[in-house]
């Protein structure tokens, strides 16, 4: 009876949010394949390619803003690869996670040392307007389709890029077997620094594209809103597993609003953070490999 | 990184035996002195300090004793047995909240409120244990971080419980009420957390978490209890954050669920207890004290040099900055954290030869099992 009075909203809401979440888990699934680093930091790139997004907002054209936008994520990831995660290659993978995790705060420091605490920062959306038809009974910002549309891009072009180039497989041996991939020829360096790029990218292009559905996003909202969806949408996918990963993000989206918009916040506050806990130890509890997850 | 289940030689490390020709070394009487004057004179710095400044310099001494004990307790999951925690908002949080309630709402005193934060915050970090038997290493991270989020965003907004926005209140107890006489309580729960620590490494329990840290599947073959272990090392973690959460209410006296964020808990203690150094009491103390001094100090130095209006502004923040890439630096560079530094003073002044090195007690730096 209660769901059935707020079923539009949610479904559009966590479709969008979804995607983003899947975006970036599609990100923390690269890293975890490759190199078997859960990044804390990850919800970071997202803010920190929101930001590029807004001040370049007012100097360029929208598009070239959100290209900006994705390559501040991009340079993040390369960045935490060089600096903090290839330093600590030999050592246990939960010291390259405190490691992240201390990355994450220093890039949230940064913000606020840079004047942006308690600040909102509004941006405007790449494609103005609304669809002319509602779904589900609920007016759909482009900027709203925008972001699925682009999930379902990354997807499927990340997938076709690890099926079929060689750098891609280069990058799945690499992960599999790091020795024996090294005497194959393939640079085990240039393979992380190409996952972390484009782990980077899609936190930026999350945090982008996510931004302007919101209205206006605050600093570190990527690590408060992101992080924790993200990780357990991979989780549900499996950690391994690129199509999971997506699929993972849309089902935590739905799951998270539904939660958000049928549970009154008077009885239960923040009932959509409890709902993904319950989400993330449910997996672990019943089924570790997740929806799709198998090795490598 | 051999599992071992015999007494580990912490204070005595092999080679200051060999130039004892195998006997245990005592200090003169003239030794103990000087040990004794060391001791006085820092708690007499610390005492000049407090006395000679305004109160405000007693409350952020305070501030970073109240770090230290959520820090140890850190320690005790991610230190002995290897558990990698991030959701310490929560146990803090649950800790400061409870003694508010108790405090402040039914009006029992403020040791009824501690003990009762001690014992809710215990539960609490079991309830997670239970959770940590089946989830290790990386996923148990993720479980922690979420957690954490969901006390934050949930418990800590519930109107009856913490009293929504508005916070809750925990007034200090009489005699302890001004940040000077509060300074010296904080001061004397810190030792009595350091003291049991202590001890407690040196019991069979203590063995036996390093057993579990090493690897829980040898522990369990040489007859540890992994499971009632974990549970004891997360009791004994919840007892401590609880005790720290009590703390930091009274010293506040008014909290809010804002105070509990994720940044400002869960990452700030994780990186105390790692630059301080895993398993290292001393360094996790002095560097919980450092960030607050540092913090009280480093904006008004950095205000007077030629920097942007937006830094200067926004200075507050720069020793976050700064302990996040100390972090990152510590765990490159110094595996160990500080403790390897204050190691050696801490064994000279347990009455051991004082000589460099860090010695025994487990120095491979964060070991936990993917």
């Amino acid at each position: 009876m209660i769901l059935a009075l707020s079923l539009g909203r949610p479904i559009v809401l966590g479709l969008v949010q979804g995607a983003a979440f899947g975006l970036v888990a599609i990100g923390l699934v690269l890293i975890y394949k490759s190199s078997r680093v859960f990044n804390f930091a990850a919800g970071e790139f997202a803010t920190l390619g929101a930001f590029g997004y807004y001040l370049a907002n007012d100097h360029v054209p929208l598009w070239a803003a959100a290209v900006v936008g994705t390559l501040v994520g991009v340079g993040a990831g390369l960045v935490t690869e060089r600096l903090v995660v290839r330093p600590l290659a030999n050592r246990p993978k939960v010291t390259v996670l405190v490691a992240t995790a201390a990355t994450a705060i220093t890039i949230i420091a940064l913000q606020f040392l840079l004047g942006a605490t308690g600040k909102t920062f509004s941006v405007k959306p790449l494609i103005a307007g609304t669809l002319p038809f509602r779904v589900f009974g609920v007016f759909v910002s482009w900027q709203q389709l925008l972001i699925v549309v682009v999930l379902v891009l990354a997807g499927g072009a990340l997938a076709l890029f690890f099926a079929f180039t060689d750098l891609g497989l280069a990058t799945l041996a690499a992960s599999q077997e790091p020795t024996a991939s090294r005497l194959m020829g393939i640079r085990i360096n240039r393979v992380a620094m190409l996952t972390w790029a484009v782990a980077g990218g899609l936190g930026g292009l999350a945090g982008v594209l996510l931004s302007p559905t919101l209205g206006n996003f605050t600093p570190a909202y990527g690590t408060t809103d992101l992080l924790t969806q993200s990780f357990t949408a991979a989780v549900l996918g499996g950690m391994t597993s690129m199509p999971g990963a997506f699929l993972g993000g849309i089902v935590l989206g739905l799951v998270q609003n539904m939660a958000q918009f049928n549970i009154s916040p008077d009885k239960v506050p923040g009932a959509q953070f409890a709902a993904v806990l319950v989400v993330l130890v449910a997996v672990l509890a019943i089924r570790p490999t997740g929806i799709l997850g198998k090795e490598a | 990184m051999t599992a071992t289940l015999e007494r580990p030689d912490t204070d005595e490390p092999a080679e200051a035996a060999r130039h004892d020709g195998g006997g245990r070394f005592r200090p003169t009487a003239a030794g103990w002195g000087g040990r004794a004057a060391v001791g006085v004179g820092v708690l007499l710095v610390a005492l000049w300090y407090c006395l000679h400044f305004s109160q405000g310099r007693s409350d952020i001494l305070a501030s970073g004793l109240v770090i230290a004990v959520g820090a140890l307790s850190l320690n005790v999951l991610v230190g002995y047995v290897g558990q990698i925690a991030r959701g310490h908002q929560a146990f803090i949080g649950i800790g400061a909240f409870t003694a508010a309630y108790v405090i402040g709402q039914s009006g029992q005193s403020f040791y009824v409120g501690l003990l009762a934060g001690a014992a809710v915050g215990a539960v609490q970090a079991i309830v997670l244990g239970l959770i940590a038997l089946r989830v290790r290493g990386l996923y148990f991270a993720l479980v922690t971080l979420s957690w954490g989020v969901v006390a934050e965003n949930c418990f800590f907004r519930l109107k009856g419980f913490t009293g929504g926005g508005a916070g809750a209140t925990a007034p200090r107890p009489g005699g302890f009420t001004t940040d000077r006489a509060f300074f010296v309580m904080c001061a004397i729960v810190l030792s009595v957390v350091l003291l049991v620590d202590w001890r407690l490494m040196s019991t069979k329990a203590g063995r036996a978490f390093q057993a579990i840290r090493e690897s829980p599947a040898v522990a369990a073959n040489y007859g540890v209890n992994v499971q009632l272990y974990t549970l004891y090392a997360f009791a004994v973690a919840g007892t401590y954050a609880g005790v720290a959460g009590a703390l930091y209410a009274a010293r506040r006296v008014t909290i809010q669920s804002a105070d509990f964020s994720f940044a400002s808990i869960a990452l700030t203690y994780l990186i105390v207890t790692v630059v301080g150094g895993l398993r290292r009491r001393g360094g996790i103390v002095l560097f919980a004290v450092l960030y607050v001094l540092g913090g009280q100090y480093l904006p008004g130095w950095v205000r007077s040099m030629p920097i942007g209006d937006t830094l200067k502004a926004n200075a507050g923040y720069l020793v976050q900055a700064l302990s996040g890439l100390l972090a990152i630096l510590t765990l490159i560079f110094q595996p160990e954290g500080l403790g390897t530094f204050t190691a050696p003073l801490g064994r000279w002044l347990k009455g051991g030869r004082f000589h460099l090195g860090h010695g025994g007690g487990g120095a491979e730096g964060i070991n936990v099992r993917p």
